[in-house]
């Protein structure tokens, strides 16, 4: 890895250079929280932001996509559609770029490779930004608290400069072009480990280190505590919507008013949404939010490293915040702690 | 597939409109979808519709697109004709789908009537009952929830009934649609919002225009009340408040619903 340091005051230059090329999404304040939006004056940046409502997830994965159109009576598609817009996701925090490594993981895959993904994640450049947790986050248990790949520029916050992780060649360009990026020092290395131990030592407290989650998960499967916890579920699928891993989503066709041509649309789907295991016959295979919000928390915590050898959830903490009946990881981690593991 | 999707070549399905007690405001909405209005009632024969033509009500039609709640015997006997009559049955609208806002004058009702008519209610209000949706009278194929319609929810519901659909209907409530909005949450700044129990399919539209969801679409069959009004105590509002505002919509669902 290349290391480079930056000053602070030429941040807005190195965001100008990219707003020459490419759209770039940054967290902007909405209301009372954050939100990632497409911004064109680096003073609507909030660098400082604690967490976004929704991840940056909705630029690779839309909430809802026309895949192509299609003729009913000739049976035939007529039209790909792919709309690619380069973009800079500007200012995503070490959670955020691991749960985009995860999606790759998915949406990547060497024998089913997701064309549309594909094709906007090639389109993409990321720059993240270090960050403070915030009460709710746990990204350090979920080895999320750090990005060691999936960025093109990390930067990371030592005072009244940056020490810029440079990941692609060509975000080191601009880098290059719009500031003057000088060698790293003994002196700025030693802000670096102060800022991250002092990361470090800032989650809370209150939030369990739970060892041996996944096998956890497999001894507890049928124990009450899921009718406890789902029972609540308000089936809002919330929790999905502000996750920047869940990546379910359903396929629908709608036709013109011709009722001949019409387009084929991927839509955002949930695990947590009562109809999402139904099958053709009505037969519903989780219809209760005990099985449903078990389900969700097997494959952040159980199901997904046994694919792919890494934990689906990153800890992000969107979800506490989003989930007004108090389900999310936090609580799964609370009761392992109970059970005295 | 060629041949069931062969449309043009059928005859039209013909369509029927009929408004029982409401404000009109639901058959005026598909009015309002002025662009697409002539392209969709295309593809039908309006065979009536008392709101746009004084053509009397034809012996058959093929789809029943019904507006308001059932608030007299005559209405109700109207609606079992329209059952006999219709193949398809499309409630429209808070007031058939949920007996909405007429809804609101179901308990105690007799006391109610007798309150505005005194002894003698006038013969033309008919005989009055306690108001109920479409649906506690006969079956009802499809519904158009919300206060008033979304025109483009109709168009979709109408098309799955010319065309078919492989789409399925989500019960789930409104968050997870609200969240997509990122404009915050009610409930966050100690503001009551219905949206915790209240189905799904409007894009949560008065969030994210600043206002609180007052449950227009009903609650959710899947909606889980105790834990809401939990959720409601929590955040320093008395449950039984959260109870009486989701009357305003929910009077004849409740008791499905809250257990």
């Amino acid at each position: 890895m290349l290391y480079r340091v930056i000053d602070s005051n030429e941040l807005p230059a190195l965001v100008d250079a990219f707003m020459n090329d490419y759209e770039v999404i940054a967290p902007v304040k909405s209301g009372q929280s954050y939100a990632f939006e497409a911004v064109t004056d680096f003073n609507d940046i909030c660098l400082n932001y604690t967490t976004t409502i929704t991840p940056p997830k909705k630029y690779l994965l839309p909430p809802h996509e026309v895949l192509f159109r299609f003729n009913a009576e000739e049976n035939e598609v007529v039209d790909y559609m792919l709309e690619v817009t380069p973009r800079v996701l500007f200012g995503l925090h070490a959670c955020d770029i691991n749960a985009l490594n995860s999606l790759d993981c998915v949406f990547r895959d060497k024998q089913f490779p997701d064309p549309y993904y594909e094709a906007r994640r090639d389109a993409t450049m990321i720059i993240g930004l270090s960050c403070t947790p915030t009460d709710a986050c746990f990204c350090n248990l979920m080895d999320a608290d750090e990005a060691r790949t999936g960025y093109d520029l990390f930067l990371q916050d030592i005072g009244d400069r940056y020490l810029v992780s440079i990941g692609s060649v060509e975000a080191a360009n601009i880098l290059e072009s719009a500031c003057n990026p000088r060698e790293a020092t003994d002196e700025d290395r030693i802000a670096f480990r102060h800022m991250t131990r002092t990361r470090q030592a800032s989650f809370n407290p209150a939030i369990p280190d739970i060892q041996e989650v996944p096998m956890l998960m497999d001894a507890f499967h049928s124990d009450p505590f899921w009718e406890e916890l789902g029972g609540r579920c308000l089936a809002c699928t919330a929790c999905s919507s502000v996750c920047p891993t869940c990546y379910c989503f359903d396929i629908q066709d709608v036709l013109d008013h011709d009722g001949v041509s019409g387009q084929r649309e991927r839509v955002w789907d949930a695990c947590t949404s009562p109809q999402f295991a139904e099958v053709t016959g009505g037969h519903n295979f989780r219809a209760d939010g005990r099985n449903r919000v078990r389900h969700r928390m097997y494959h952040k915590l159980n199901g997904f490293l046994a694919k792919y050898d890494r934990m689906l959830c990153v800890g992000c903490g969107r979800c506490v915040y989003a989930c007004k009946a108090h389900i999310s990881p936090i609580e799964v981690f609370k009761f392992f702690e109970q059970k005295g593991m | 597939m060629k041949t069931s999707m062969n449309t043009t070549a059928a005859p039209k399905k013909k369509l029927a409109v009929f408004g029982l007690a409401s404000c009109f405001g639901c058959q005026l909405q598909i009015t309002n979808m002025e662009p697409h209005l002539l392209e969709v009632l295309d593809q039908v024969e309006l065979s009536y519709w008392q709101l746009t033509s004084s053509q009397p009500k034809p012996n058959d039609y093929d789809i029943a697109v019904i507006e308001g709640a059932v608030t007299t015997q005559e209405a109700q006997e109207l609606v079992k004709e329209i059952r006999q009559t219709a193949s398809v049955v499309i409630a429209i609208g808070a007031c058939a789908v949920t007996g909405g806002i007429p809804g609101l004058a179901a308990p105690r009702f007799d006391e109610r009537v007798e309150e505005v008519y005194s002894s003698t209610c006038p013969q033309a209000c008919g005989s009055l009952q306690a108001p109920v949706p479409v649906s506690a009278v006969v079956p009802v194929d499809f519904e158009v929830r919300c206060c008033p319609i979304d025109p483009r929810d109709f168009v979709s519901v109408l098309e799955r009934v010319l065309q078919g659909s492989n789409r399925s209907i989500s019960t789930a409530t409104l968050c997870g649609e609200c969240k997509r909005n990122e404009r915050g949450c009610f409930w966050g700044r100690g503001i009551m919002c219905l949206g915790l129990v209240t189905r799904s399919g409007c894009s949560a539209r008065c969030p994210s225009l600043g206002r609180p969801c007052n449950g227009c679409a009903g609650l959710s069959k899947d909606a889980n009340t105790a834990s809401a009004k939990v959720i409601a105590t929590e955040w320093g509002i008395d449950p039984a408040r959260f109870e009486e505002a989701l009357e305003m919509f929910n009077q004849q669902s409740m008791e499905d619903n809250c257990g």
